[in-house]
């Protein structure tokens, strides 16, 4: 089956700075990948590129052997790292909005996520908290069945109650043939749901390896093992 | 798709547009019924004309603060819409960039069209009460008779230049912002400039143009028969530069759109 992503030497300057410097890489369907590494190593801009809000500089990226665009992005479900909706948008427009754009979109699915997350519907988006503001934007995101979900920082506005029931959303709500990016610094919480570990370092791979092989090889949990890489 | 974006691009600016413009329509409503129509042109003329002076002034005050806040928010939508955070949104639809511009073009055109047609009614509303008009009937002949043409002609080949004008505003205004994105660290001030340096440009192509085609008529006698001649040229040249400009611009702002756009 062909990757799901797939960069080939995929290299992105800012100026003279490379934020991602011939990345090679495939992902392949059907597991939760977590992409970590320090500030500045090339994770959100390795995103953003996915999802076509950059251009590279060279190389290649390929979504199910597409170039970014538009077939690309109807299989591709993103949850930027900040607030991207409309404020003055109510919550049931938003979900209108999804439905218009989204051939793959559940509005039922969302509808019962934020049921039991207790927000209202009628509620203007800029009259959440911003927990409750990134719970929403999750819950949009998941409720797709996408082929790719690419999750930048996903839980890193909420209290830790909220994260729970976020990963569980994740866990829940893609389908086995479907792969999930999550970029997070919170390594510790989401380490049990990941399969697969990708570190970045200065836009470069540092790693790339499932979970049960990082114990079995170096008897550490993933968060051990990041902070012995990435130390100061 | 297109549908779909114009469709929440002008609903996201609806409410504000027709409260603003419905605001404006009252205020010359009451003004028509309570100044314009209460004119007495048989009176003494001064101050009567002073009187029209201070009103017109405060009329065309009030008519360009719609018109820039209508620039204002097809521009402010055009940028926050694609390069603010909701452009996080905006650029992950299934959507072409080239559909993103057209759906821009469209719903910035029809606002600013919607801007004009409201602000003419609104005009047409003050001018139209029968002292104003039995007034005017007095002098349309020796009026028309001066200027070569009548002043319901002349209002109309305005108004539809203003309607093209539109067209050329609206992709005037996508072109300078896009331009801005070129520019990573500046990018509104990238816009800014990009929108005055080809407003200076125009401005002195339109200067040369008129000396080449001669439209500088320096000392010479004037004549009714002239004067119509003169200004229908004078429209069409501006008109057929404004489109040349524009499409210039279009093709411009579709390259950047499609092939430079990096949201950092």
């Amino acid at each position: 089956m062909r990757p799901i992503l797939e960069c080939q030497r995929l290299t992105k300057k800012y100026g003279s700075f490379f934020a991602l410097s011939e990345l090679t890489l495939s992902l392949d369907r059907g597991q939760i990948v977590g992409l970590l590494g320090p500030n500045g190593s090339g994770k959100t801009t390795l995103i953003k590129l996915a999802n076509g809000l950059l251009n590279p500089t060279d190389g290649h990226i390929m979504i199910n052997g597409l170039a970014p665009g538009t077939e690309s992005k109807k299989i591709v479900s993103y949850l930027p790292d900040r607030s991207f909706f409309s404020e003055h948008m109510k919550v049931k427009e938003i979900i209108s909005y999804y439905t218009d754009f989204y051939d793959n979109f559940s509005t039922d699915r969302a509808s019962k996520m934020l049921d039991t997350l207790e927000i209202d519907i009628n509620s203007r988006f800029s009259a959440l908290s911003k927990g409750t503001k990134e719970k929403v934007q999750l819950v949009l995101v998941m409720s797709r069945d996408a082929d790719l979900y690419i999750l930048d920082e996903p839980i890193g506005g909420v209290d830790p109650a909220a994260r729970d029931y976020i990963l569980q959303t994740i866990l829940t709500n893609y389908n086995e043939n479907a792969t999930v990016l999550i970029s997070t610094h919170l390594i510790s919480d989401i380490e049990n749901v990941l399969d697969r570990v990708i570190f970045l370092q200065n836009g470069q791979l540092a790693l790339n390896e499932t979970v049960d092989d990082i114990r079995l090889k170096y008897g550490k949990s993933v968060d051990a093992l990041f902070r012995e890489v990435f130390k100061c | 798709m297109l549908g779909k974006l114009i469709k929440y691009d002008l609903k996201s600016a609806a409410k504000i547009f027709f409260l603003l413009h419905v605001i404006y329509l009252l205020i010359c409503l009451v003004a028509r019924f309570f100044y314009m129509d209460r004119l007495r042109f048989e009176e003494p003329v001064e101050p009567l004309v002073f009187s029209l002076i201070l009103f017109v002034t405060l009329m065309t005050l009030l008519i360009s603060a719609l018109s820039i806040f209508t620039w204002m928010q097809v521009a402010f939508r055009f940028y926050r819409n694609l390069f603010s955070k909701e452009g996080y949104l905006s650029w992950t639809l299934p959507v072409s960039a080239p559909q993103h511009l057209w759906s821009k073009i469209i719903s910035g055109y029809i606002l600013m069209a919607a801007d004009l047609l409201i602000l003419s009614a609104g005009v047409l509303l003050l001018v139209t009460g029968d002292n104003v008009t039995s007034a005017y009937s007095m002098i349309a002949d020796e009026l028309e008779n001066e200027l070569g043409f009548s002043l319901g002609s002349f209002v109309c080949l305005l108004f539809i230049t203003c309607l093209i004008n539109c067209l050329c505003t609206v992709i005037m205004l996508y072109f300078s912002i896009l331009v801005g994105q070129l520019f990573p660290s500046h990018r509104v001030l990238g816009a800014i400039a990009a929108y005055f340096i080809t407003s200076f440009v125009v401005q002195i192509l339109t200067m040369l143009l008129m000396l080449v085609f001669g439209f500088f008529p320096g000392y010479r006698g004037y004549s009714s028969a002239y004067g119509l001649d003169y200004t229908i040229r004078l429209l069409y040249m501006s008109l057929i530069l404004m489109l040349i400009v524009t499409a210039i611009q279009y093709i411009a702002a579709h390259y950047i759109i499609k092939r430079k756009i990096n949201l950092i």
